[in-house]
């Protein structure tokens, strides 16, 4: 590898033992990829901090004891629960003191406390064309794909060594090369405009672009680029990260990198077309929505966390009715965002509404067990993606606002969409 | 036991030989693997309910939540990691586990990618031995 003296003095462990173990780890990643050099990241977003187990909490700690610091700007990604609300919404003190430690280890070599899984939300997201080093497969989808800029699939805490080298191996999608898209995925005539004023279509799609794409640089066709917002974006990227192992994907005429066909192929044509129709919708649908579900238990909205505008949107979907007393509605957001809930007076209204407002957690650790939960609604594919192998429930799936009519009533009610025969 | 060998790309050395738990299929760990048995409870995968702890497990692609670093650390805590991985591919996410407990706790997981044409060739095996010392893999059958 062609090192500058500051790496070189970082592998001789000049700089310390945690800067020095951090960038061997790099450079046996450099090595497998056949990599020459590394390359300088501008920030870091870690997601070493939902509760996975003591070895996490231990291997934060024994960095942080040991002096480890952030070369560069570290946002942090969600945590397990709610560290205010965390015994309302019946998480057990050992994941709470565990996610206390966690945070401790974090701040302490100096990352910014954001614990969100929607970092974008909050104005602490990278430029276009900038290098960075994320993990939480949400973000690293959202950051390539959405702003254009340039991280590998980390894993934590493996981004976590990145944030402490300040680099990461010059190789994947920090090379402009490789962004190109290689194939192609066009929507059949069947998937018609109009569909798409309908919001849980962009989840479906992205749910088949993820199964058929897995972990490749593809494109897609024929999504018509108006009104459409970052939240959906944002499920999009989500869902297409979880039902495949997407890092990045073009979008024409959506996304930076693909502005046109051309741009997103870099002037070459696609390899390989896939055309996908209403029946891959249907079967989407199939894989994360649960068709035997009447009377609702609740309904979780925030996965990947709220913005300010998907909270005032639910308010206005409620239109002034009410949670129905049966239902649990759990809405997750930011800190950063409750805090401009709370200002904007939009919190307080919410709440009147019967909506639990929580931040800091990650939905997908929701206490089913422990909160008499047995049918859920969501209208995110990431949460439905996961739902059954971390909660043991099957979800039922529906656009915002189904979700929020199912809360007023009670039970499920879905409207007739073209790809439910 | 039959015994062909293949051709590796390594990404992690280590000597184990092992029980072969073979997908034709990608996988994510968050969300799949139960970090405390090793088993897998995704009930979409094809590998569902099986126990990969101690095994050789290949799977085509590393897919899914980025959290699957920290399940494999958890699973080399709680005894129940797998013996060594095969991918056709592997990505950052999947090689975090074993290059941490490589540098920072002194444990190897082997890691290879193989060819599609040799990968075919897991399908069936018993067991898969790996070397420190050389980019090959004995397959038994």
């Amino acid at each position: 590898m062609r090192l500058t003296d500051h790496e070189k003095a970082m592998l001789n462990g000049d700089l310390g033992e945690i800067p020095q173990q951090a960038i061997q780890a790099l450079y046996d990643l450099a090595t497998f990829y056949d990599v020459e050099e590394f390359v300088e990241i501008v920030g870091c977003h870690d997601d070493s901090t939902v509760y996975a187990g003591e070895a996490q909490v231990a291997f934060a700690e024994m960095l942080a004891e040991k002096g480890a610091k952030f070369a560069v700007p570290t946002t942090t990604n969600a945590v397990s629960c709610d560290m205010e609300k965390w015994s309302e919404q019946k998480h057990t003190v050992e994941v709470m003191s565990a996610t206390r430690r966690i945070e401790a280890a974090h701040v302490k070599m100096g990352a910014v406390p954001s614990f969100s899984c929607a970092p974008y939300h909050m104005g602490v997201a990278p430029s276009f064309g900038q290098q960075f080093a994320s993990a939480e497969s949400n973000v690293i989808c959202y950051y390539n794909s959405i702003i254009g800029a340039r991280t590998n699939r980390y894993a934590g805490p493996l981004e976590l060594l990145c944030g402490i080298a300040g680099r990461a191996p010059y190789y994947g999608l920090h090379v402009p090369e490789n962004r190109y898209a290689q194939g192609l995925v066009k929507l059949g005539t069947d998937i018609k405009p109009e569909y798409f004023e309908e919001e849980d279509i962009y989840n479906l799609i992205s749910y088949a672009y993820g199964s058929i794409v897995a972990d490749r640089v593809w494109a897609l066709e024929g999504v018509p680029s108006r009104g459409i917002t970052n939240e959906i974006l944002k499920q999009f990227s989500a869902t297409a990260a979880s039902s495949g192992g997407i890092a990045l994907f073009h979008m024409i005429g959506v996304t930076p990198e693909a502005l046109t066909k051309e741009q997103a192929f870099g002037g070459k044509q696609p390899k390989e077309i896939v055309e996908i129709h209403l029946s891959d919708l249907a079967e989407a649908e199939r894989q994360i929505n649960n068709p035997d579900v009447d009377q609702l238990d609740a309904v979780v909205i925030g996965c990947p966390h709220c913005s300010y505008n998907e909270c005032a949107m639910v308010e206005q979907l409620f239109a002034g009715r009410r949670v129905n007393e049966n239902v649990h509605f759990w809405l997750i957001t930011s800190r950063t965002t409750l805090g401009m809930l709370k200002s904007s007076g939009l919190y307080e209204r919410l709440i009147s509404l019967g909506i639990e407002i929580y931040c800091d957690g990650c939905i997908l650790e929701y206490r089913n067990d422990r909160l008499g939960t047995k049918t859920m609604m969501s209208n995110s594919g990431k949460f439905d993606t996961y739902c059954f192998a971390m909660r043991g429930i099957q979800p039922v799936f529906g656009s915002l606002r189904e979700c929020i009519n199912s809360a007023v009533a009670g039970k499920v009610i879905k409207e007739a969409k073209p790809w439910r025969k | 036991m039959e015994k062909v060998t293949v051709k590796c790309k390594t990404a992690v050395y280590g000597n184990v030989r092992a029980e072969l738990l073979y997908a034709n299929e990608p996988m994510s760990f968050w969300g799949t693997v139960d970090p405390q048995t090793g088993t897998i409870r995704d009930n979409r995968h094809s590998l569902y309910q099986k126990n990969m702890s101690g095994k050789v497990l290949a799977f085509t692609t590393p897919k899914g939540s980025s959290g699957t670093g920290l399940i494999i650390l958890e699973q080399v805590r709680c005894g129940c990691a797998p013996a060594a991985i095969i991918n056709l591919r592997s990505d950052p996410v999947v090689l975090t586990g074993p290059l941490i407990a490589k540098r920072f706790y002194n444990v190897s997981i082997p890691v290879v990618n193989l060819s599609e044409e040799d990968y075919a060739k897991l399908e069936g095996a018993k067991e898969v031995e790996f070397h420190d010392d050389r980019d090959e893999i004995d397959i038994y059958y």
